[in-house]
């Protein structure tokens, strides 16, 4: 039995598909985003010492480690979990696992750490997978718990290294810091996997529509258990760079990581809503935040107005990806 | 205005959708004081004339009057506004407020500044006048039952100083007990002189209830008969049409195959109670029963939907556990949910992704895509159900419904492991065209040796495609049909249930 259907015409078939009309606001999106991309060109150029090697170096370095803890928020946001709120404590307790590790040597400490990574931000994975819990409130609570647990730890001290080891970490090959070639490797790697794998195509199910997923019989746990535990991971090579960078850690090693790596996702135009979204986005994301505060920087802008920017620029890809995608349901 | 006298006149009413013309000069009026019944089968256009009535679509030609007025309801506000309150078939009441609170909700006199006092005394005779007398303004509706509920919702309808009142199955999910209060209240409602517009499933309130009933079929009104002069049969008589035996029935009785799934005890509380039945492969089963019958939820409780659900459930002899879609899949039930868009499809993907959604671990080798295996795969699929190649990088969601129901169909077929196949109201929304697909679909299923159990109203479906009916009524089983039954005797089980003397029925 072949073609059931060669009976009864189809009567819809000449009948244009509304996908492929263009709605107005589409293009006006794409109008804008010309525009903006110009902008930053003409801004770019006609700044003094932007278009230079040097500063491009410096640009992506800047973007480097946010980047790659964005690469793990992204995992998370495809999938359909929003966010993680607890990247700053995570990496910082990381941080400090890895210096005080530093003794055993390099190698042990990495994975030590990757070890630890893996488990503080994969059980909260378990959790929001197997029990569907908020992942924005869950993630609220373990922030609290693992930098009090930090703290108490640490006894509010900051951990110094026990080794030298670390420092092979801030080499810069070819005259580009180790983290640079760590970012774009784990971006292709998770480009890769996420267009490639039965994992990564589960993953975006999950995130467009996890009911139906979840009837499907896709393996609604399992998967975002697995995406968190990368994470997880991403977020301790982030914590090893950071540390090394630092050479010493405390609770507040992670800074304001959180919110960055959440606006390089954002700004990369990936919806918070999940199913959409991609590694090499995120990584343009987190190019164009650090390429912009780079302008500001040299155009001798303050500290203050280089972070307001940061905000409108998030702000404006947040506004023109929900802009694109109603113009595409219409 | 006197009662007796035409109070709400709907005059050559139209309206099409696209190619379909769901009702053509529909004509009837309902007079102050008189509750006037709305009846007439799946798709003869009774909803269609409560949205234009309640200011949900707009007319495309003919007239509403409301006291010798035509009027233009262009939104449920100004329907409203014009005297027409509208009781839905969905609660739309909210648990965590009270029961004051509720009824205030979207009432036109709530001020910015609420002045409790004066209010609660009007929302006390509202409460009275439905026979809500023992409730509390202040109690959280939450703590109410369900039919307690509903006539909270018709106190609401009532409070907006309505002149029509309409009720679009008001108790489908009601028990009988909470039914009757419903009953007395509208009576109520009526009494006050407003009209009553009653739109029911269930002939027989129909007949106790109603003054007058208007019969729509196919878009156009039958007739407009005093209830006096109706009786259930004459009734099922005129919403069917002539000749409403139907013959030529399969009998499938040369591919009796082995029993595939066996449910025993089946029971959802609130829902269904004691459901049993076995399948046999190859055979087509069917699940006849209309909205609170129960029958969607024995599929969704099989399918393993429910988490409340229990019973015995075996497949090819193995028992399944309830409550895990997963493990009801491993185990061979594949299942058609009746809401593809919130838990079947996945709308923004590609027809390929959807197509191929439940058949990763097949189309990947150690967890990566072969691109060969994935296309393979794909066409055998896309020939299956007679999907154009062309479409499968077309997101779902551009589909039309028929097509998207042949993508989530053909989703659960084309593989061996599937042993039963459920499917919850299969051509809802579905045109003709693809209602024939979604047919053959179903007919390719037990040639493999699928067994096929789904529900429906239709009874023209029913009648095509089922061996064995199985009609339910209020989450019970009425009776097991096999071979050739009357539609009249279906529909009556569906919407009466087996509390009378049946007419007589070929064996």
């Amino acid at each position: 039995m072949n073609n059931l259907l060669s009976a009864p015409a189809r009567p819809e078939a000449s009948v244009p598909e509304p996908a492929r009309r263009r709605s107005r606001t589409e293009v006006v999106v794409t109008v804008i985003v010309v525009l903006a991309v110009l902008a930053a060109i003409v801004a770019g150029l006609s700044t003094h010492r932007f278009a230079t090697i040097a500063n491009a170096k410096a640009i992506i370095t800047s973007a480097s480690l946010v980047g790659i803890a964005a690469l793990g928020l992204t995992l998370i946001t495809i999938g359909g979990s929003a966010v993680s709120l607890a990247i700053s404590p995570s990496v910082a307790a990381v941080g400090m696992i890895f210096l005080s590790a530093q003794s055993l040597g390099l190698v042990p400490a990495l994975v030590l750490a990757l070890a630890c990574g893996i488990l503080i931000t994969g059980l909260q994975g378990a959790v929001v997978g197997y029990a569907a819990a908020n992942p924005v409130l869950l993630t609220i609570a373990t922030s609290f718990a693992i930098a009090g647990l930090a703290t108490g730890i640490s006894g509010g001290e900051t951990v110094s290294p026990t080794g030298t080891g670390y420092d092979r970490l801030n080499a810069t090959p070819g005259g580009v810091a180790l983290s640079v070639y760590a970012l774009v490797v784990l971006a292709l790697i998770l480009e890769w996997t996420l267009r490639r794998t039965a994992f990564g195509r589960t993953l975006y199910l999950i995130g467009e529509n996890r009911r139906a997923a979840w009837a499907a019989g896709l393996p609604v746990g399992r998967t975002t258990a697995v995406a968190w535990f990368a994470a997880g991971a991403l977020f301790a090579v982030t914590a090893a760079f950071t540390a090394a960078f630092n050479t010493s850690a405390n609770v507040n090693l992670g800074g304001t990581l959180t919110f960055d790596a959440i606006a390089a996702v954002l700004a990369g135009g990936t919806p918070i809503s999940g199913g959409r979204g991609s590694a090499l986005r995120t990584l343009a994301g987190a190019v164009l935040i650090a390429a912009v505060s780079d302008i500001l920087l040299l155009r001798g802008y303050s500290t203050g107005v280089q972070i307001m920017v940061k905000g409108l620029i998030v702000l404006l890809v947040v506004i023109l990806v929900h802009l694109r995608a109603k113009g595409r349901n219409a | 205005m006197s009662p007796g006298e035409d109070l709400v006149r709907v005059d050559r009413l139209v309206k099409s959708f696209g190619n379909t013309r769901a009702v053509r000069a529909a004509s009837f009026s309902v007079a102050a004081g008189e509750i006037h019944a709305l009846c007439g089968h799946n798709g003869a256009g009774k909803s269609t004339v409560v949205k234009m009535l309640s200011g949900q679509e707009a007319p495309d030609d003919g007239a509403i009057l409301i006291g010798d007025q035509v009027v233009d309801l262009r939104s449920r506000r100004v329907a409203q506004r014009n005297g027409v309150a509208l009781v839905d078939q969905e609660l739309s009441v909210v648990p965590s407020l009270t029961v004051a609170e509720n009824l205030m909700l979207g009432d036109l006199r709530a001020r910015w500044i609420n002045r409790p006092r004066a209010a609660g005394r009007r929302l006390r005779t509202l409460l009275d006048s439905v026979g809500l007398a023992h409730v509390e303004l202040d109690r959280p509706l939450g703590e109410l039952g369900i039919g307690e509920r509903q006539l909270i919702e018709i106190a609401r309808a009532l409070g907006q100083d309505a002149r029509l009142v309409i009720l679009d199955e008001p108790t489908a999910t009601l028990s009988d007990v909470e039914s009757a209060y419903v009953y007395e209240a509208i009576r109520n409602v009526a009494a006050t002189g407003c009209a009553v517009l009653f739109v029911s499933h269930r002939l027989g309130e129909v007949l106790d209830l109603c003054d007058k009933v208007t019969v729509m079929r196919d878009g156009a009104v039958v007739a407009t008969t005093p209830v006096a002069e109706l009786t259930l049969d004459s009734l099922i008589v005129q919403m069917l049409g002539e000749a409403p035996l139907r013959l030529g029935r399969r009998t499938a009785a040369d591919v009796e195959g082995a029993e595939v799934l066996t449910v025993s005890g089946l029971s959802v509380p609130g829902r269904v109670r004691d459901f049993s039945i076995a399948l046999r492969a190859g055979r087509v089963y069917a699940l006849a029963g209309q909205l609170g019958s129960g029958a969607s939820d024995v599929l969704r409780a099989i399918a393993g939907l429910l988490p409340s659900a229990s019973a015995e459930l075996t497949v090819d002899g193995t028992a399944v556990r309830l409550g895990h879609p997963a493990g009801a899949i491993r185990a061979g039930i594949a299942f058609v949910s009746n809401d593809r868009k919130a838990e079947g499809l996945f709308l923004r993907r590609p027809v390929s992704w959807n197509l191929l959604a439940t058949r990763l671990p097949q189309v990947t080798r150690l967890g990566v895509l072969d691109p060969r295996r994935w296309s393979e795969a794909l066409a055998v699929l896309l020939d299956l159900c007679g999907l154009d190649r062309k479409r499968t990088t077309h997101a779902v969601g551009s589909l039309s419904g028929g097509n998207q129901q042949k993508v989530f169909v053909g989703r659960c077929l084309g593989r061996d492991d599937v042993r039963v196949l459920l499917l919850d109201d299969p051509t809802r929304g579905v045109d003709v065209g693809g209602r024939a697909a979604i047919h053959a679909l179903l007919r390719d299923a037990t040639d493999r040796g699928m067994a096929v159990l789904f529900s429906s109203t239709e009874l023209e479906e029913l009648g095509d495609l089922a061996d064995v009916v199985v009609t339910m009524h209020q989450g019970e089983v009425v009776r097991r049909h096999e071979g050739d039954t009357a539609d009249t005797v279906l529909l009556r089980e569906m919407t009466h249930g087996a509390s009378t003397a049946l007419v007589e029925e070929r064996p």
